[in-house]
């Protein structure tokens, strides 16, 4: 435990943690500026009558034949949750405070909390070759796997305290500009894809605080996953610069790839591919056809835990020279 | 300065067997074996290159041995890492601790690694260290010199029985070496620690160490006191304040012994003659005409022994 303290003790007062923090905070109040513009833009009519519209304008396209495969999938899925919401009298659109904490889970799962992850992780042991303080961190009479260990952990605490940070400063961001209520507001959740139809016989609504919870959740698991590979190349690369470098390009081509060729099945091995969990939970369309939750989690599970295995392996054995 | 004799009959401390180290196919340490008695100074020397810091990165753990073992307070560091660990405080080449962190923050950060108590000696060490004033500012605005001590008291924090000290002087001013060289004396004297010291700095191993080791291109050339090393090797070498001076060297040359006397400038020569020959010399010098203004022993210096004993290799 002291271990741990000292770990966190040293990622807390690195100017990099409060950089991150500055990070959510800019990102979340630029969201929210940039929606009150829009919204405040377009004066807002019936709900109804916009809902209604919009599924019109959706089956108009969808008849067209011009839509792509994949865009054509995700015009029906649209339809299908537009309509529901419609049937049971809810507004598809209408956007509050914690709703906007809802998204933000959403959004920051595939890009922006890996990318703090990252910040954090990259450099939690390069960063001691770079000072020289590893020759005395491992020379003191606590062995390599505890000094390791010590630094994941500390490195989980950060991340968790990141995705809370993000959740919160959503939040209250959110809630300056929409509005602090509605927690209990209820949410459909359990949008499921059959096949290539979508499939509502899981539907269920779950109050929105329920939701958020689960949203979150998955974002941190898909970011804790994130910290555990880029942990890994700050072991191997020994060079802060080097594993960033490595990690951000991971990220850039886990969001194009599934863009570029929907069609390269073996892509869904990929951990970056597998990020977005959060958006299996409000029934987007997986990247990759055929792609589940459980699936997802499992691969991200694997890429964690081989990450950490060969971290421990080579900072076991390594001689440090330098 | 001590006795071979007292040394051996104290405890030992470290003991390195056999080091050997190989990257790919080029052996960098060969062999490399020593012992340090508690309360013993020992100069490890050798130029860049040599093996010196791959031997000490072996000895603290750094680094595992393709052959050969390090104990350290009967245990091996291989097998018995913690517990052998336990018993040593190192600094291993640049002593920077954390620069964002402050000096206190950092001491607490490596008592935290020691069993309990340790953080109890903070004020103390401090003290010792004069860097009470200034514990509680981050390392980032400490001056070279100020980084260098509280490296020392981080060493110090587990009472160690051993220091393992990887360029102590490195970087220090003049009154900065002083202070390291005197505390190193103070903890080795009054405390008993054993303290391994490398350095480049031959002047102060002289002045600090007991005993010292030279190493280069990974084996051990020269071990032993510094005294008897500096006995051993051109101690008897003479100064002649003199003139005429090619007169005097003429003289000179029958009694000098391991070369030709040396003119050192309008009226000084140089040359090695042994002690008893000394008084015949000085006869023959006067019998010849040549004016003698003074005899001075020219001592020499572990710098003279270090370049003859690694073949004239810069450290």
């Amino acid at each position: 435990m002291p271990l741990v303290e000292n770990e966190i003790l040293k990622l807390l007062k690195r100017r990099r943690f409060r950089v991150a923090i500055l990070i959510l905070v800019a990102l979340s109040g630029l969201i929210v500026f940039a929606q009150t513009q829009a919204r405040d833009r377009r004066p807002r009519r019936d709900w109804r009558i916009e809902a209604q519209e919009r599924i019109a304008r959706m089956q108009n396209w969808e008849r067209s034949g011009r839509l792509p495969q994949t865009q054509l999938r995700w015009v029906r899925f649209e339809i299908a949750r537009t309509q529901y919401h419609l049937d049971r009298n809810m507004d598809p659109e209408a956007i509050s405070g914690p709703l906007f904490s809802r998204a933000f889970a959403n959004a920051s799962s595939y890009l922006l909390l890996p990318l703090l992850a990252i910040l954090f992780a990259a450099d939690i042991v390069s960063s001691e070759f770079a000072q020289g303080t590893i020759k005395l961190l491992l020379t003191r009479p606590v062995g390599r796997a505890r000094v390791l260990s010590s630094k994941f952990a500390a490195l989980a605490v950060a991340i968790t305290l990141t995705v809370m940070l993000g959740g919160l400063v959503a939040y209250l961001f959110g809630g300056l500009a929409f509005g602090y209520r509605g927690w209990g507001a209820p949410v459909l959740s359990g949008f499921r894809i059959a096949g290539d139809t979508f499939d509502p016989a899981g539907v269920r609504a779950l109050p929105l605080w329920e939701d958020a919870l689960l949203a979150f959740g998955l974002a941190w698991y898909a970011t804790l996953a994130v910290g555990a590979i880029a942990f890994l190349t700050s072991v191997v690369l020994r060079s802060t610069a080097a594993a960033m470098g490595t990690m951000l390009a991971a990220l850039i081509a886990g969001t194009i790839l599934p863009r570029v060729a929907p069609s390269w099945e073996a892509q869904r091995y990929l951990f970056v591919t597998n990020l977005p969990l959060p958006d299996y939970y409000s029934g987007s369309p997986p990247p990759i056809t055929g792609m589940t939750l459980p699936f997802s989690v499992v691969v991200l599970a694997i890429w964690a835990l081989a990450a950490a295995g060969v971290a421990y392996a080579v900072f076991l054995r390594r001689d440090v020279l330098a | 300065m001590r006795s071979e004799a007292e040394r051996v009959s104290r405890p030992v401390v470290l003991s390195a067997e056999g080091l050997t180290k190989r990257f790919g196919k080029r052996e960098v340490v060969s062999d490399v074996s020593f012992e340090l008695a508690a309360g013993e100074v020992f100069g490890f020397l050798g130029p860049n290159g040599a093996g010196k810091t791959t031997t000490i990165r072996m000895l603290v753990g750094l680094a595992r041995p393709d052959r050969g073992r390090v104990t350290i307070g009967g245990f091996d560091v291989a097998r018995d890492f913690a517990k052998a660990m336990s018993r040593v405080g190192c600094i291993v080449e640049s002593t920077d601790l954390y620069p964002y962190l402050t000096g206190r923050e950092n001491l607490f950060h490596f008592a935290r690694m020691l069993p309990n108590g340790a953080e109890s000696r903070i004020p103390e060490l401090a003290r010792l260290v004069s860097l009470d004033g200034r514990l509680d500012d981050r390392v980032a605005t400490y001056s070279l010199g100020m980084r260098q001590r509280l490296g020392l008291a981080q060493a110090l924090l587990g009472a160690p029985d051993l220091l393992v000290l990887d360029e102590p002087a490195n970087g220090l001013d003049p009154a900065g070496i002083r202070e390291i060289r005197q505390l190193v004396r103070h903890l080795a004297v009054d405390r008993g620690i054993a303290i391994f010291v490398s350095s480049h700095l031959l002047s102060e191993v002289e002045q600090m160490c007991d005993r010292v080791a030279i190493i280069h291109r990974g084996r051990t050339l020269a071990m032993g006191p510094v005294r008897e090393l500096l006995e051993k090797r051109g101690a008897e070498r003479l100064v002649f304040r003199a003139q005429p001076a090619d007169r005097a060297a003429e003289v000179l040359a029958s009694f000098a012994r391991g070369g030709l006397p040396r003119l050192e400038g309008e009226e000084f020569v140089s040359s090695e003659v042994p002690r008893e020959k000394v008084p015949e010399a000085l006869a023959a010098l006067a019998a010849a005409g040549v004016l003698v203004f003074g005899v001075e022993r020219q001592s020499s210096t572990l710098e003279e022994i270090f370049l003859e004993v690694t073949g004239g290799e810069t450290v």
